[in-house]
């Protein structure tokens, strides 16, 4: 074996996605696997990749049925590719669909595939619902019954309260409270304002509904049953209308609560897909490439007894990934922070100017600086799109290459939050 | 606290009761009280009770892990059982010290005001243990009578009447109060309240079903009925069914116990937690070796509970 084997670029080439819908509306009768076929379907009439034998896809979902235990493949199954296309599940709760690609872009970048298609769904409306852990713990013994007697013993066990059905849970198991009340917290104790909340939010709708009216997402997003563009968009939004609203997350803070409903992602369903390649991959099939996928990084942080807010990990993971590749928020062009609420984006950014939290959380030895907001979330991002769990990482790193296609060597940056104290950073650079 | 202490008398072995019987006849003593209003003893019985216990079994361990969620107990990499299971089997040990004709309190309708436990040496499952239970410390309350129920726990080969005593495994004082019986007289009119409850940052919710209480009594064999009924919890005083104290304490230190043991703790009891709830908790790092706990009412600003742990 040689020595040092150098890695080649991994190319992302495109991406598709559906609308997103707010929950319970006009995907509220499409399963996960309805809509993640559909935005393949998408790619790959896009990109002409009918017959095409693709390296790998990932994707997932966070909310899934037992019964899509290969998602991703069945979903494969249902396209026009290669049935000799391999697929795998990913997740990583909100930051599936980043590991799905970023994990691709590293089997392009080592040479094992020359192809892959990463992505995520998430379905609110078509959420499993399972039975009680008591229900369950008596039909499964009814199960093991080996005679008629004991089954209906077995059966007999079963109590009206046993029966209602379970949602699948949005708190953390650790913590029995909401992502919404884990960043309250947060925001409180970085004092974020609900001024600055507003603004976010305001600046989110704007920037996603020029974006839409430019003709930017045309060759983004395919239509999907009946809708065109993201149905959460609000283009006409105010800061008045904004203000008007009263607080759902950390009430117990009185009036020092900030977060609302619109400064907070709504529920949403939808499904994002990117294609990558190698660049002889891409040049064999005459395909555009739209910037390299350079480096990721995952981050975890201790939030179960409060030491750090459960959204607060890709702070640490972005001071890690820019020491290693040697570089500030300087060289970036573009910033994607993941508006999982505005004050996740908001407590990042102030955690990233502060020279304390720098020192002694980040272990650097000046602070990583503050982000020019004219570069920050250009294009929208979630608090006006929305946020199918599993499809925001697609959805960024698509509209993330787009806008640094043109702009060889221009880098862009991707943060991304999840439940369990997780989050991935990203760098991508246009080409 | 101190080890076996050899000045008491000798301590009368018993069996472990089954807690049923002993709310029944605590609720029979209750209302022969109330038919014939005798007068209360007012001093405590000298001698501690000594039973041996079998060991908690692994189905005991797995309940018990099922009703707080935490990890699995694969007998090698988690084998110390926590402290508040050890408390559950010796609970009944402590009841039947306050069940004895000579015990001067009313046993119904006692509240539980603090708990503090030594959880010296590890203390693994299917060991056979010996529980020793005595009570001390009969003093004035401003709302009635306190007094405190001091467990030890030693391994069953150990001789724990041995002069100069032994080292128990396990050591804890539980601290009830008898509401509106003056034995050892009033306290001096106290009404220093102390500082108003300001909540520290929440770390954790608890949301507790009607049936909190039924679980921990599955769990546990505590079927007092202040805990499991709501027409029983009325008869007691009280508004709906309350939670066990030591589920509160279960819950708080799920996960932080070390392995090895040699930590203690202590939960404080205040306003009962009144089935359903939502409890509002608070893990607080205090230094290394100490973590500060809060329970509350996040609605009402209500204090439940404090806690300490030190490692």
């Amino acid at each position: 074996m040689p020595a040092e084997t150098p890695v080649r670029n991994a190319v992302i080439i495109g991406g598709n996605r559906i609308p997103f819908a707010r929950a319970h509306g006009k995907y509220a009768k499409a399963s996960n696997q309805d809509m993640l076929t559909s935005a393949l379907n998408g790619l790959v009439a896009r990109y002409g990749l009918q017959g095409e034998r693709i390296g790998t896809v990932a994707a997932g979902a966070v909310l899934k049925h037992s019964k899509n235990f290969n998602l991703s493949r069945e979903s494969v199954l249902g396209t026009p590719l290669d049935p000799a296309t391999p697929a795998f599940d990913v997740q990583m709760a909100c930051a599936t669909g980043m590991e799905a690609i970023g994990s691709l872009a590293n089997k392009v970048k080592l040479g094992q595939i020359e192809s892959g298609i990463g992505g995520g769904v998430d379905s609110i409306s078509d959420a499993p619902l399972v039975v009680t852990d008591e229900l369950r713990a008596i039909l499964m013994e009814a199960n093991r019954a080996r005679s008629v007697g004991q089954r209906l013993k077995a059966l007999a066990k079963i109590r009206p309260g046993h029966l209602a059905p379970q949602a699948p849970g949005v708190n953390e198991p650790r913590t029995g409270l909401s992502m919404g009340e884990h960043m309250a917290i947060t925001a409180h104790q970085w004092g974020i304002t609900r001024q600055e909340q507003d603004e976010l939010a305001l600046a989110s709708h704007k920037n996603l509904a020029k974006a839409y009216d430019e003709g930017f997402f045309d060759d983004l997003v395919t239509p999907f049953k009946g809708l065109t563009r993201d149905n959460n968009m609000r283009a006409d939004s105010s800061l008045e209308k904004l203000g008007k609203l009263s607080p759902v997350f950390g009430k117990d803070l009185g009036d020092q609560a900030t977060m609302t409903a619109a400064n907070s992602t709504p529920l949403t369903d939808g499904a994002a897909t990117v294609l990558l390649g190698s660049e002889e991959w891409a040049d064999a099939h005459d395909l555009p490439k739209l910037a390299n996928f350079v480096d990721y990084e995952e981050g975890a942080v201790d939030f179960v007894d409060g030491a750090e807010g459960l959204l607060m990990a890709p702070a640490y993971a972005a001071a890690r990934m820019l020491t290693r590749n040697g570089l500030t928020f300087e060289d970036f062009e573009y910033f994607e922070i993941h508006e999982a609420f505005a004050s996740t984006v908001l407590a990042q950014m102030k955690a990233w100017e502060s020279e304390e939290f720098c020192r002694e959380k980040l272990g650097l030895d000046a602070p990583l600086g503050s982000i020019d907001r004219t570069k920050l979330n250009v294009a929208g991002s979630s608090l006006a799109a929305g946020h199918p769990f599993a499809a925001t990482g697609g959805r960024i790193v698509a509209t993330l290459a787009k806008q640094l296609h043109g702009k060889p060597g221009k880098l862009g940056f991707i943060s991304v939050c999840a439940a369990g104290g997780l989050g991935i950073t990203a760098i991508i650079e246009g080409r | 606290m101190t080890p076996a202490a050899t000045s008491f008398e000798e301590p009368r072995r018993i069996r472990t009761p089954k807690l049923s019987r002993l709310y029944l006849g605590a609720a029979l003593d209750a209302a022969r009280n109330t038919i014939s209003s005798s007068g209360n003893l007012r001093v405590l019985p000298q001698a501690p009770v000594l039973a041996s216990h079998p060991g908690i079994t692994l189905e005991q361990v797995e309940q018990y892990r099922a009703l707080f969620g935490g990890e699995v107990f694969d007998g090698v990499h988690r084998r110390s059982l926590p402290s508040v299971l050890v408390h559950i089997a010796a609970f009944p040990v402590q009841m039947a010290l306050m069940s004895q004709d000579d015990f001067p309190l009313q046993l119904m309708g006692m509240v539980h005001l603090s708990n503090q436990v030594e959880h010296h040496q590890p203390i693994g499952a299917e060991e056979a243990l010996q529980i020793l239970a005595r009570a001390e410390n009969l003093r004035a309350h401003r709302r009635g009578t306190q007094v405190d129920i001091v467990v030890e726990i030693f391994s069953a080969d150990v001789d724990v009447t041995a002069d100069g005593g032994t080292q128990p495994l396990w050591s804890s004082v539980s601290t009830y109060l008898n509401r509106g019986t003056y034995l050892a007289g009033k306290p001096d009119r106290n009404d220093e309240q102390g500082p108003a409850f300001v909540p520290p940052t929440k770390t954790a919710s608890w949301k507790l079903g009607t049936d909190a209480g039924r679980a921990y009594a599955a769990v546990s064999g505590d079927y007092n009925p202040i805990h499991v009924s709501s027409l029983g919890a009325k008869a007691l005083g009280m508004p709906s069914a309350i939670v066990h104290g030591m589920y509160s304490a279960g819950r708080m230190l799920e996960g932080r116990e070390p392995e090895q043991a040699g930590h203690r703790w202590s939960i404080h009891f205040e306003a009962p937690v009144t089935l359903p709830a939502t409890v509002a908790f608070a893990a607080e790092e205090v230094d290394d070796h100490t973590i500060r706990f809060t329970g509350w009412n996040p609605r009402k600003v209500r204090r439940h509970f404090t806690g300490e742990l030190i490692i």
